[in-house]
């Protein structure tokens, strides 16, 4: 044991730290731990008495499973979404949606070409050709409100029999029934700052340092991050996780996989008008605006909530790339403004999306370790699904480690391959993540070619599809004003009106492009720190260190894009004095896109950015 | 010499102060719009009086602290796991309503009632902390109404401090009108004290604190007491969110001298 | 028919009933007038000084002696319930003092009635209705109870304070037998006068916000400027400071990072809600103190350097969009120069 050295922040040797000893410590949770952690539960349940359930390290006790959540609740910061809920129905199979709060089965389906009614969309020649014949023939194809309806929903795509839900909510729904258990604890507003190593094997996890300044060093009620050891550590941080990433550092990543591909997903829930027609159970899928490569959805909860959101991806090349601005224009496009008028901001958030899918999958197990959920690459960007998936993950591993148990055998590397890894390479996970696996390749060539890749694999269960070099994020973003000097020019008028606005650059920017300025009502269209209050209420308790780390100074001073401040989700990031951006904790909602929104490399492959372990974030549960 | 206290914190659960609250006609009176999907945490100052009876028991070996909450068994339980971490306490879990349209007077009763008859506490060594107003009805009368049943005469509201001597009586700071305090002198326990701020900071999250707490939280969650508070004759004509919406003139292009002109003019001679 | 009794006491000199004392004298004579009922005041204090209610048109009943000089559960509470008993109070009025809402709850207890608090505005046709702030001044119910006696503290600066000529009042006494006194109350603390920054009767709150210790536009952080700024308005204005929570609570443990804030000067959230003619918010962004912090002042201005704040608007009858170092640094000179 006293050869297990820590990773994360280090300190001093003699900092009197504490130690604890569990069976089973865990790291975030979301619904592949609450997959995990239920498949756990419900066999508990069913026999106490099972001696699979007897703990080795609190002899004559229950099996300790312990699992630490960053956010301050565990139903706070994370995504809503429209699911199939295969492997959720798997494990409730008499699952009745309305015991879970803004939850409802998936009635309607529908896809959307959006056309540009602005003209401000950096659109393709092509694009604009295709937009101007659909634009002249609109009543042939029933263009309505600038949109053009797909006749079907692709079958890749359809969520037909799954849910429309809150994860927020479905988190809580599952997590309540995981604490009444008695098995399981699961512990909030507590960030791991990483895994405790010996050598490649991993015997726990560290949690993070509290009472320290901003900077990591100690101040006042100083106490240090306890050590939890466990026989087995299940990592399901999320992709843009502390102890996940510590463990690509030090293993790195099977020959061949890379994570290179990333979207940031901002959404808001709405409350509908009163007199709304939108049926709870509707989910809509869109494209094309309010930028070509930019998704969107809309999903219609019970009670006239509605999710709205875009997907911004990393080869949306432009450095002035933002987010929150986007769906301020994209939920004012006229096919849903038509319906989102008169509505209200509940909720509002934001969060990276893994989307190397397969491609970036870690290692899935190793001695003292199993990974699952988003984290280790499961989720589908081909049907656009990730929870179902993350959670079915959670189970295999749940099967796998009572299968291990019961037989009385170690957590080594081979025996979690053989049951964990084995479940999950024979089940839809896999075939589906197979399938999905080059899908996206085209969209690094264009809008147009993404598009035709896509169908291809989509239509074809993934045997054909187009082929890529796809370079790390960093290297997807493209210089400053290096694509005209109409562009060059429309940045210097930016830099001016964000000098004399006092706003954010890329705002100026979007402005500048001829996107036309928001109209704030107070209700709906906020501007983005009333957000922050309003939609999700960001909060960050003192005591804690910055989590988001500028790696080397000299290369952010240097760097012109500066990537990381449009696209901080919650303008946590701004330009700070000398060059070098600064970072505001209180405002951060660990959504992790400056991680991948930096055009420098220190390493070549590794953006100039860390993303550490933190507390705080969205207090929003509607998500 | 230390002196063992036997406190009891009696804190309720709030929707977290910062989340956009809405009134609700429901069949059972007023309520919140979605109440039991926002997120909750613990009134905040009844957090304040746990984080000082926590640090009063420590100071005083064989001490002991309970915390009463009356609250929806499944929100108490989310929220517990937060404050759990915080301090060491055994919490005494009451299933009834969560929400501030409630009778204060109900509440009083069915808390009061729980207090006495908890296993092992000795009146003579009480000390019965809570807010001074809680952040839902705020009335800030439920404390004193518990300690009236329990028979508690000395009672002190929006606490700061509490310094205890050696002789068991302690000093008292209480917030009065202008920003000042009222000391005073109590003899001993039994005492009711409804806590401003106090001065400690929040504890931080301390997982081992929590895996403690956890032993005796969830059977006690488990068999949670249900409770119905009755409406005492209370009755709401309306309730409804303040109208007043102020014009506002934004200023943006008046050179700092010109506001300053303007504002003190404005500010006049004080 | 309604009985209707104001608890008072005097302030703290104990030569004068306090000012949210008149007020609720104010509220019960209008109450009993509206309702037909007889009126009564009652008065907790060391020496009643009850020449103000002479022309009250009530029956005035007083506690009096040393004992009463301060406020102390046992002792206000022996007394109050004695007054009560004496009057015979269906209606129990009273300011929402610190020393009666310590005591009142219990009160009603003791004579099996029921209280409701922090009472803005009585009303109703027939009965009595109360109007009251519910969730921290975010939503104002209506209630009316059945249950008498019904207690009801009543904000202050809800009413004006009751005025008239100065008169000889036959004050009737009641005696109370006081329990064992276990407390004494040694006292008051507080800063010395030129770091007392909250000033209830002050014209004008200033609020200052987070944004004075964040960094400025020239990249840095300039807290003791930000100190100096705020110290020295106040002291040319007197006016009352109050501040954010994320402010108060942004310094380490028991220090803060402006030293004159604490947890007393909070507004909005879990601080105060303090009534003052007018408020001037500056650096600040966010509900609570727009919202809750000021839900009780007059004409409210702002400086802020978002234009698009969108907590001051509908909040604040003028928002300006400037530099509050700027502005806050001329706006002290000029009113230093108009002091002389």
């Amino acid at each position: 044991m006293s050869t297990s050295t820590p990773t994360g922040e280090t300190h001093a040797p003699e900092i009197d730290r504490q130690a604890m000893e569990v069976d089973i410590a865990c790291a975030g949770f979301g619904p592949a731990m609450g997959g995990f952690l239920t498949t756990l539960t419900q066999a508990w349940k069913e026999n106490p008495a099972d001696p699979a359930f007897e703990s080795r390290v609190m002899p004559g006790m229950p099996l300790q499973v312990v699992c630490y959540e960053r956010a301050d609740d565990i139903a706070a910061g994370v995504s809503g979404v429209v699911t199939r809920a295969r492997g959720i129905r798997t494990s409730f199979p008499n699952l009745n949606a309305a015991e879970i709060p803004m939850a409802v089965e998936v009635k309607q389906e529908r896809v959307f070409y959006l056309l540009d009614p602005i003209g401000a969309s950096r659109r393709s020649f092509t694009l604009r050709f295709c937009d101007a014949i659909l634009g002249r023939t609109g009543a042939l194809f029933g263009i309505k409100d600038h949109a053009f309806e797909l006749p079907w929903t692709p079958g890749f795509l359809n969520k037909h029999g799954g849910l429309v839900m809150s994860i927020g909510q479905f988190n809580q729904w599952v997590g309540s029934q995981l604490m009444e258990s008695g098995l399981v604890q699961v512990w909030p507003g507590m960030p791991v700052s990483g895994p405790l190593f010996a050598d490649r094997a991993v015997t726990g996890l560290r949690l993070v340092e509290q009472g320290v300044d901003k900077n990591g060093a100690q101040a006042d009620g100083f106490m240090a991050g306890m050590d939890v050891r466990a026989q087995l550590t299940v990592v399901g941080d999320g992709p843009v996780g502390a102890v996940g990433h510590a463990l690509d550092q030090r293993l790195g990543l099977p020959e061949g996989h890379a994570r290179h591909e990333w979207a940031v997903g901002m959404k808001m829930v709405i409350e509908l008008p009163e007199d709304s027609p939108l049926e709870p159970g509707t989910v809509w899928h869109t494209f094309g605006f309010p930028e070509p490569e930019i998704f969107g959805f809309l999903y219609v909860h019970p009670e006239r909530l509605v999710s709205v959101g875009i997907f911004v991806p990393s080869w949306l090349s432009d450095p002035s790339r933002t987010a929150y601005r986007y769906l301020q224009h994209y939920i004012q496009h006229p096919a849903l403004w038509r319906y989102l008028k008169n509505g209200t901001l509940r909720s509002w958030g934001a969060k990276s999306l893994e989307e190397s899918g397969r491609r970036g999958e870690p290692f899935l197990t190793g001695n003292g370790f199993a990974r699952i959920g988003e984290g280790s690459g499961s989720t589908n960007m081909l049907t656009g699904s990730g929870v179902d998936e993350a959670w079915t993950t959670g189970t295999q591993l749940g099967q796998a480690v009572l299968e291990l148990l019961r037989a009385g055998k170690p957590f080594t590397r081979e025996t979690l391959a053989a049951t964990y890894e084995m479940r999950r390479r024979a089940s839809w996970v896999e075939r589906g993540a197979r399938e999905a696996e080059n899908a996206r390749n085209g969209f690094h060539g264009g809008v147009v070619r993404g598009m035709i890749g896509m169908a291809l694999a989509g239509l074809t269960g993934g045997r054909l599809s187009l082929g890529a070099h796809i370079p790390p994020a960093h290297k997807q973003i493209r210089e400053p004003a290096s694509h005209s000097v109409e562009e060059g020019l429309r940045r210097d008028d930016a830099a001016a009106l964000a000098v004399a606005d006092g706003r954010p650059l890329h705002d100026a920017l979007m402005t500048a492009r001829g996107w036309p300025e928001i109209a704030f009502d107070g209700r709906l269209l906020v501007s983005h720190q009333d957000a922050l209050l309003m939609g999700g209420k960001v909060q960050a308790m003192p005591g804690y260190a910055d989590h988001v780390i500028f790696r080397d100074a000299g290369l952010c001073i240097a760097c012109e894009s500066k990537t990381c401040i449009s696209m901080c989700s919650g303008q946590a990031i701004t330009e700070g004095a000398d060059g070098l951006p600064a970072f505001e904790r209180e405002k951060c909602v660990h959504c992790g896109a400056c991680l991948w929104n930096c055009a420098q490399s220190p390493d070549g492959e590794h953006s100039n950015i860390e993303f550490r372990a933190g507390a705080g974030g969205l207090h929003s549960a509607e998500n | 010499m230390a002196n063992v206290l036997h406190i009891v914190v009696c804190a309720g659960i709030v929707p977290d102060p910062l989340q956009t609250l809405e009134p609700v006609t429901t069949p059972a009176g007023p309520g919140l719009k979605n109440e039991m999907v926002l997120p909750a945490v613990l009134d905040p100052w009844a957090a304040c009086a746990l984080y000082e009876a926590a640090h009063l028991a420590a100071g005083n070996p064989g001490s002991k602290v309970w915390l009463v909450s009356l609250g929806p068994k499944a929100k108490l339980q989310q929220v517990m796991m937060t404050v759990a971490q915080k301090v060491n306490f055994e919490l005494v879990p009451i299933d009834g309503p969560i929400g501030g349209f409630t009778d204060a007077h109900a509440t009083a009763a069915v808390l009061a009632e729980t207090i006495a008859a908890l296993p092992g506490l000795e009146r003579d060594r009480l000390l019965l902390f809570g807010g001074w107003e809680s952040a839902t009805r705020g009335s800030g009368v439920t404390l004193q109404l518990v300690g009236e049943r329990l028979g508690i005469t000395d009672q002190f509201q929006g606490v700061d401090q509490i310094a205890l001597r050696d002789d068991g009586s302690f000093e008292v700071l209480e917030r009065v009108e202008g920003g000042k305090h009222q000391a005073s002198v109590c003899g001993g326990t039994p005492a009711v004290l409804g806590w401003a701020t106090g001065n400690l900071a929040e504890p931080r999250n301390n997982p081992q604190v929590g895996m403690a707490n956890m032993r005796t939280m969830m059977p006690a969650l488990q068999k949670a007491k249900p409770a119905t508070l009755a409406a005492n004759g209370l009755r709401y004509a309306s309730v409804s969110l303040p109208k007043q919406q102020r014009t506002t003139r934004v200023v943006k292009d008046m050179t700092a001298d010109a506001i300053a002109s303007e504002l003190a003019e404005w500010i006049g001679a004080e | 028919m309604e009985s209707i009794l104001v608890l008072t006491h005097a302030e703290e000199s104990g030569t004068e009933l306090s000012k949210g004392s008149l007020e609720a004298v104010t509220a019960g004579k209008e109450l009993a007038a509206r309702l037909g009922a007889s009126f009564t005041i009652g008065i907790v204090a060391a020496h009643a000084p009850a020449g103000v209610l002479a022309s009250a048109g009530a029956r005035v009943l007083a506690v009096q002696g040393e004992a009463f000089a301060q406020a102390r559960y046992a002792s206000d509470a022996a007394a109050c319930e004695a007054l009560c008993r004496a009057a015979n109070a269906s209606i129990v009025l009273a300011p929402s003092s610190s020393r009666m809402a310590r005591v009142a709850a219990g009160v009603a207890h003791r004579l099996g009635g029921v209280i409701d608090t922090h009472i803005t505005s009585l009303g109703g046709s027939e009965g009595v209705e109360a109007t009251r702030w519910f969730y921290r001044q975010r939503m104002e119910g209506v209630i009316s109870r059945d249950a008498r006696p019904w207690f009801l503290l009543l904000d202050a600066g809800t009413h004006a304070a009751f005025s008239g000529p100065a008169g000889e009042v036959h004050v009737e006494q009641v005696a109370v037998e006081l329990p064992t006194q276990r407390t004494i109350v040694s006292g008051f603390r507080e800063p010395p006068q030129d770091a007392q920054t909250i000033r209830p009767d002050a014209r004008l709150l200033f609020v200052a916000g987070a944004g004075w210790t964040k960094k400025q536009p020239d990249g840095e952080i300039h807290a003791a400027r930000a100190g100096e700024l705020i110290l020295g308005f106040l002291r040319v204005t007197g006016a009352s400071l109050g501040s954010s929570k994320s402010l108060v609570d942004q310094g380490s443990e028991n220090q803060p990072v402006l030293p004159f804030l604490t947890h007393m000067n909070q507004v909005g959230q879990t601080g105060s809600t303090p009534r003052h003619p007018k408020g001037l918010s500056t650096c600040c962004h966010g509900e609570e103190p727009h919202v809750v912090g000021w839900r009780f002042i007059g004409e409210r201005r702002a400086i802020s350097l978002d234009p698009n704040c969108g907590w001051t608007r509908g909040k604040a009858d003028v928002v300006y969009i400037a530099d509050a170092f700027e502005v806050m640094a001329r706006v002290t000179e000029l009113l230093a120069a108009r002091k002389g």
